[in-house]
């Protein structure tokens, strides 16, 4: 009877067939995964080669006793998946540590087979008495301290954090605005006052200075102004004479020095007048 | 009564009455040779996917100066017993051991998941010491955990089917 046994052909019972559905879902999850990874890791790769151009900051004096650094930066995609959620921030501190600004960019996206380009600006306060005063006058290193975020290929977080010393080069390095012993001729009294510094800073120096010469009392004596156009690394000397007025002694006073930039004027930290 | 229309039954009703080869059953089983032989072969192109790419990745970052995020003993160890375990599942297939073992290798495989999830993100300085970074990759892992958890129910599936009607599955297995 065994031999006439022919098996023929039925559906698998439930049971099997929903493990078996399990499996290949399992399969197909597995292997659509494998090839995710797969594509990220190159794509990832091709972006990590793809180096962030960043063009030099430039500089410029602005209203509030302000100055503007202003630059920017590109980021090139090659991958085919976006950079999403992309935030950067950075303080920056002075060589004692003094917060001086924060930059912030984002949260950005650059697409895939794209590039961004993200511009930076950051505000140094340098007017008399603020934190960043120095900025003007002393050569130091600038702590930097930046973090950015990113979300590459919608599920994976990178968080890049950098900390690194910039050297600052001070538009009016070595500031001396001094007034010479006055003179007399024809009846007036006049004053040398001489201004001299370096501009270490990377950007030009176009406007004026002006001064006033005042007595212990605060009453102005004289006044003037010296012209200025200053490439990065030029050195700055210029005397101009003061009629003073008559019967004011600046001796023991203070100059008072004022830059005006493109319309915008910044007040410098007094001078004593020996 | 056809052997067909006993369903679930028939080794049961048949060794009751007379002896049916399982080819007269409807499945022929490879030899236990020709089953070692094949997980062999499956472990060997496995490792080279699941350990010894992994590995040579990791000792590449390891020579550039970077910290690895898992060490290469521990993904040689999990490789090494996940692969053992997939070539006792395959070589004992046709047995009522074959259920509890996909559940054991599924287990494994969520383990040894969470133990990378466990790792996420990784964190590593560039040489240098300025720069460093930290890459999370937990939702991937998380998705990644979808593949053992249902690998677990298709096995435990399979163990209450060997349980009810043994044999049932080889026709379908290993068609003659």
């Amino acid at each position: 009877m065994a031999a006439l046994v022919v098996p023929l052909y039925r559906r698998p019972p439930f049971i099997y067939r929903l493990a078996r559905l399990l499996r290949w879902v399992g399969v197909f999850v597995l292997v659509a995964l494998v090839i995710f990874a797969g594509t990220v890791a190159y794509s990832a790769y091709e972006v990590a080669h793809a180096s962030i151009q960043s063009k030099s900051f430039t500089g410029v004096f602005v209203s509030n006793g302000m100055i503007e650094l202003s630059g920017s930066f590109t980021l090139t995609n090659p991958g085919i998946y976006p950079i999403e959620g992309l935030v950067f921030a950075a303080h920056i501190a002075n060589d004692s540590g003094v917060h001086l600004t924060t930059i912030n960019v984002g949260p950005e996206t650059v697409e895939g087979h794209s590039s961004g380009l993200f511009p930076i600006v950051a505000w140094l306060p340098i007017s008399a008495s603020s934190a960043a005063e120095s900025l003007l006058f002393v050569d130091q290193y600038l702590k930097v301290n930046a973090w950015a975020n990113v979300t590459y290929a919608y599920m994976f977080p990178l968080s890049v954090a950098l900390s690194e010393t910039r050297s600052w080069g001070a538009p009016f390095a070595g500031f001396h605005a001094t007034v010479g012993t006055p003179t007399y001729s024809n009846g007036n009294v006049s004053a040398p006052v001489t201004v001299s510094f370096a501009n270490h800073a990377s950007f030009v120096e176009q406007g004026s200075l002006s001064f006033v010469l005042e007595s212990p009392a605060s009453v102005a004596c004289g006044g003037g102004s010296f012209s200025l156009d200053v490439n990065p690394g030029s050195l700055y000397d210029q005397t101009q004479y003061v009629t003073l007025n008559t019967g004011c002694n600046p001796s023991g006073g203070l100059l008072e020095v004022t830059l005006t930039f493109e319309g915008s004027t910044t007040s410098l930290p007094p001078e004593p007048i020996p | 009564m056809s052997v067909a229309s006993l369903g679930g039954t028939a080794a049961t009703s048949a060794r009751a009455t007379a002896p049916l080869s399982p080819e007269a059953l409807g499945y022929r089983i490879p030899s236990l040779p020709y089953r070692i032989l094949i997980a062999a072969l499956r472990a060997v192109l496995s490792f080279v996917f699941f350990v010894a790419v992994p590995v040579a990745a990791l000792a590449y970052i390891h020579s550039r100066g970077l910290a690895i995020p898992v060490s290469i003993a521990a993904v040689t160890t999990w490789g090494i017993v996940l692969l053992s375990l997939s070539a006792a599942k395959y070589v004992l297939k046709p047995t009522v051991a074959y259920g509890p073992l996909s559940v054991a290798l599924a287990l494994v495989f969520f383990l040894y998941l969470y133990y990378l999830l466990s790792l996420s993100p990784y964190r590593f300085v560039v040489p240098g010491g300025t720069v460093s970074l930290a890459a999370g990759y937990a939702l991937f892992i998380e998705i990644l955990m979808i593949v053992p958890v249902v690998e677990m129910i298709a096995g435990f599936l399979t163990t209450v089917e060997d349980l009810w009607s043994p044999r049932e599955r080889l026709p379908f297995d290993y068609p003659a």
